[in-house]
């Protein structure tokens, strides 16, 4: 009986699982079409080719290597950045009894809550009157300004649950806020700012939204609108967008694959507090 | 602090005003794009100010344009449509007048000369190339099925029933994500039956889509509704093509711009033959959508950017763009030379002869009113027994565009 179950089990979640696996192994099938495959049997059918010139193509047309570089100018210091900001703020408001810091955290999670496309114009027209439209500084700094409500209300409620009685030995011993907050409470913080890195470099990765807003040179895309570059005016090679789909995957599948166990964590950071 | 930023933001500024010009460009298709690289090359070396070309997605451009449009600094010159829609951002104040290029242009057709004019009378708008509409089939097929291209409304009727008799779906649409390909169905039943100034008033406002003249459209369309392929609807015109060449449906209204979807195979076996005449004492219209390019108000060098067009006015930078991008594109300039396929000689000899041209749902309107249609028509195509609950919901939706 019970080996019944477990063989139940394990069948409907391997359908389950191919059901969730499956559009991204067609994806992966239509990569290795050639166009004339494609263009007369349709996206729907049995490959009828096998050709690797799809990636090829996606490499040096959509340019992916210069917008994967781009990507990655970008989502590592927005990263770095707002990680650092946000355990320094939620350090703060964590830990001592700064005046309205419910206030303060809470207008920065409200920040959080506001639809991003509604601020859109604001956005591109001041990135524009300080001088930084179409810099990737922009796009960074974007990118850690509303990164930083969220990371920081999840780093506080963190922190705040570390015993108040190590902080006390530290500052005993005669450490400052600067080093108690590097030596003790940055090094015990790091579960959760490892699932909030990997997390973040995702959403960063992904983003196709602000990279258009403040960017418009071509050679300054990221990956993300760079893969839209493939897409024509009226007609789609789906076979190359597919390769470079599968290309432009790869950092961040990469990430997952290290960080696994963090994303985890990281998700239930999310749940719990 | 902030003031540094600024600063630094105006030298940005003034370094980037010197002696180039830049071209924002939404053809980023590979073929267009190497097409577009070649042209800008060729004109690098007549010298004068240097053209830097920026391809963005052509997704992006059509939402980022406005944006480019008013930013502080924007780009000089912008591939983008003639007409009405161009007409909507010279209403707006943001386009370069370019009368002045259109002093050497005396040869371009008087549609193309109308079509590049603003309201208030200002050219701002450089043709460089058009394109056709055609009820498009696979020659091989027609012969299959023993049927000839039809003239006349009730030849296609005809036609219709005889290619359904052999199993086939007679005609193919893909509205799936494509809901706008239903357009042209639209525009083509309208400019038949009512003549295209009536349709061109009704798209910019001036007439109503509740009027006893826009239902006939719909109930000549209802003749016609059995013999549409009912998978259609769920997916793509790209996904159609494929079906229209798969011998998989029989004919299919769209612009020459499906053939870049096509194996290069498949095209010799292709052709195309005329909308259907439904009333002869209506002047004969087609749709031929004209693209180009138009300069924004702001531009740094307004003499290097009308040098620049009035050369891609000419006949020779037409040419060098036709020949390398996908072919099917014809030049707006009557002494470019198209490429030589009878196909695309065919659809020149269509377009020149014909006594009124339009562009296209969207381009005769407004990228907001296209919309509606889409809305309308897919309902229509779902439901077509409630024509009057739809067209009186589209004058509804449309009056609010027209009063945005």
């Amino acid at each position: 009986m019970n080996r019944l179950r477990t063989a139940g089990y394990h069948l409907s979640m391997s359908v389950v699982s191919f059901l969730w696996i499956a559009p991204i192994l067609w994806v992966i099938v239509i990569s290795f079409r050639s166009f004339d495959d494609v263009a007369a049997n349709g996206l729907g059918s049995l490959p009828h080719s096998f050709t690797f010139s799809t990636y090829k193509q996606a490499w040096e047309d959509a340019d992916e290597f210069r917008a994967l570089i781009n990507s990655l100018l970008v989502t590592i210091p927005a990263v770095l950045l707002s990680l650092g900001l946000a355990s320094i703020a939620a350090y703060g408001l964590a830990r001592y009894n700064i005046p309205f810091r419910r206030t303060v955290l809470l207008l920065m999670l409200m920040g959080n809550l506001l639809p991003p496309q509604i601020l859109l114009i604001p956005i591109s027209r001041f990135v524009e009157l300080i001088g930084y439209y179409d810099t990737l500084i922009a796009l960074i700094a974007v990118h850690v300004g509303f990164g930083l409500g969220f990371y920081t209300f999840v780093l506080h409620g963190f922190m705040r649950d570390l015993p108040r009685e190590i902080q006390e030995a530290a500052t005993i011993d005669g450490a400052g806020p600067g080093r108690i907050y590097s030596s003790v409470i940055l090094p015990l913080t790091r579960p959760a700012m490892a699932a909030l890195g990997a997390l973040s470099f995702t959403w960063i990765f992904n983003d196709l939204l602000w990279s258009i807003t403040v960017i418009r040179s071509g050679e300054k895309m990221p990956v993300t609108p760079a893969l839209l570059g493939l897409q024509g005016l009226f007609v789609s090679s789906w076979n190359v967008i597919a390769a470079g789909t599968v290309i432009a995957a790869v950092p961040t599948v990469a990430v997952f694959l290290r960080f696994q166990k963090h994303f985890v964590g990281g998700l239930a950071i999310g749940a719990v507090k | 602090m902030r003031n540094d930023r600024v600063e630094s933001g105006q030298r940005r500024r003034e370094q980037r005003a010197t002696g180039e010009l830049s071209l924002q460009s939404n053809l980023s298709a590979v073929q267009a794009k190497g097409a577009m690289e070649k042209l800008v090359a060729a004109y690098n070396k007549t010298g004068g100010a240097q053209v830097k070309l920026n391809t963005v997605a052509s997704e992006i451009y059509r939402t980022q344009l406005p944006t480019y449009l008013t930013s502080a600094n924007p780009p000089d010159v912008y591939t983008w449509y003639a007409g009405s829609v161009a007409d909507s951002y010279a209403k707006k104040g943001l386009l370069l007048d370019v009368s002045s290029v259109w002093e050497g242009l005396g040869n371009y057709p008087k549609a193309m000369q109308t079509l590049s004019t603003s309201s208030t009378g200002e050219k701002i708008f450089v043709p460089t190339s058009y394109y056709w509409w055609g009820m498009f089939y696979r020659k091989s097929n027609f012969a299959k099925w023993g049927v000839t291209p039809p003239k006349t409304w009730d030849e296609f009727l005809a036609v219709c029933k005889t290619i359904q008799s052999k199993g086939v779906p007679p005609i193919g649409i893909g509205l799936g994500d494509t809901p706008w390909v239903a357009s042209a169905w639209f525009d083509y039943l309208n400019i038949r039956i009512n003549g295209a100034p009536f349709h061109r008033d009704l798209l910019a406002g001036r007439g109503r889509f509740d009027d006893p003249k826009v239902k006939a459209v719909f109930t000549k369309w209802q003749e016609a509704l059995p013999y549409f392929d009912p998978k259609g609807k769920s997916f793509p015109f790209q996904e159609a093509t494929s079906a229209l060449l798969g011998g998989k449906t029989g004919m299919f209204l769209i612009g020459t711009f499906f053939a870049d979807s096509a194996p290069k195979d498949a095209l010799d076996d292709i052709d195309f033959f005329q909308f259907p005449i439904i009333d002869p004492a209506v002047p004969v219209a087609e749709e031929a959508p004209t693209d180009g390019y138009f300069a924004s108000k702001k531009a740094k060098d307004p003499e290097g950017v009308k040098k620049f067009m009035t050369w891609l006015a000419t006949a020779e930078a037409q040419e060098i763009y036709v020949q390398s991008s996908s072919g099917t594109a014809i030049p707006a300039n009557p002494d470019g030379k198209s490429a030589d396929t009878p196909l695309v000689q065919k659809g020149k000899a269509m377009i020149e002869s014909a006594a009124e041209l339009t562009q296209f749902f969207n381009r005769d309107s407004s990228d907001a009113l296209q919309p509606t249609a889409d809305a309308a028509l897919t309902k229509f195509l779902d439901k077509p027994d409630q024509i009057d609950k739809i067209l009186k919901d589209w004058q509804a939706a449309a009056e609010k565009v027209f009063n945005a």
